[in-house]
């Protein structure tokens, strides 16, 4: 089951993408989109856990309004400041949430991530922040 | 009535992600730093165009499911990218100071 | 809607213009990234004035497919200048 799971994940995205190209609904095109999708080559699926994956989507999902609310920010700021930060990684042994966290800190506007550093513990981020207001010294 | 409200809509969504283009493309002209280009690039062209696939979105709405795998297509693909130039140029970077002793 | 088509052509010639002048390779790649999503979005929008889908189809796979060979391009740099 646990080996399933991720086969029957990756094949019905791949079979949603192939109905959103073809915006095909009929027996026949659902019956190539799944020859399709079985037949392209897939990365050496591992037990995935499911509550981590759920819980990386949903905060890559949530971070599309908050890029939006971040750049408004960003235009509106009077001066802006850099700074390179680091942030734990939550999971480095699977690829996928790794690359949900990338993608998540990098579309926001405010941050974006340069690589791993500290043997993959750590995210290193560049980030933009507008300049705080009263105190300079608050970096 | 509805059909022109939904035009509307439609208009002021695109011109919110031209706005956003052009305050997001400006800094490219202007000498910063890469990095913060790269963020500014990130507002224009991630944020604006996902902007204007919407209002594109409201005015075709017959064409939806390739709208959306267009929508799908340019936020990863436009995110990861501003990742990778980062990533990528990152030695390179660290590397300037030592050819300006040169 | 002519009005914003040209206003993105406009938004359209500032990286053009960047790629152009004489600067480091990383900042005209930035600009060459930011060509290609722009004219990509162009060509939805003519398609849109048009009322032509084909034109839109081709949209919509360029975006799909995305700049994958700008990304192969930047690993690659980075591997020459190690």
């Amino acid at each position: 089951m646990r080996r399933l799971l991720p086969l029957l994940l990756s094949i019905a995205f791949r079979l949603a993408l192939w109905c959103l190209l073809t915006s095909d609904l009929s027996w026949l095109n659902l019956l190539i989109g799944l020859v399709i999708a079985l037949l392209l080559p897939r990365a050496r699926s591992r037990p995935m856990p499911l509550g981590a994956l759920l819980l990386a989507t949903a905060r890559s999902l949530l971070a599309i309004p908050q890029a939006y609310l971040e750049a408004l920010r960003l235009i509106f700021a009077p001066a802006v400041v850099e700074i390179e930060a680091s942030e734990p990684a939550t999971d480095r042994a699977l690829p996928l949430l790794v690359f949900l966290d990338v993608f998540r800190i990098t579309l926001t506007p405010f941050t974006i991530v340069l690589g791993l550093e500290d043997d993959g513990r750590r995210y290193r981020i560049h980030s933009l922040m507008p300049a705080p207001k009263q105190d300079g010294s608050r970096l | 009535m509805q059909g022109s409200l939904v035009d509307h809509t439609s208009l002021l969504l695109l011109g919110a992600g031209l706005i956003l283009w052009f305050w997001g493309s400006w800094p490219l002209l202007e000498n910063r730093s890469y990095l913060s280009k790269l963020h500014a690039l990130s507002v224009a062209d991630t944020l604006g165009s996902a902007l204007m696939l919407l209002g594109l979105l409201l005015r075709i709405p017959g064409q939806w499911p390739l709208l959306t795998l267009a929508l799908l297509g340019l936020i990863v693909w436009n995110t990861i990218f501003g990742y990778v130039l980062a990533a990528c140029s990152l030695p390179a970077r660290d590397r300037t100071p030592v050819e300006e002793q040169r | 809607m002519t009005v914003l088509l040209w206003g993105m052509v406009l938004a359209l010639l500032i990286p053009i213009a960047v790629a152009c002048r004489p600067t480091n390779v990383w900042h005209r790649l930035a600009a060459f990234s930011s060509v290609s999503s722009k004219v990509a979005l162009i060509i939805l929008v003519v398609s849109v004035v048009r009322d032509d889908w084909m034109l839109g189809l081709v949209g919509v796979i360029v975006l799909s497919a995305g700049n994958a060979g700008l990304l192969l391009l930047a690993n690659l740099l980075r591997e020459v200048e190690q």
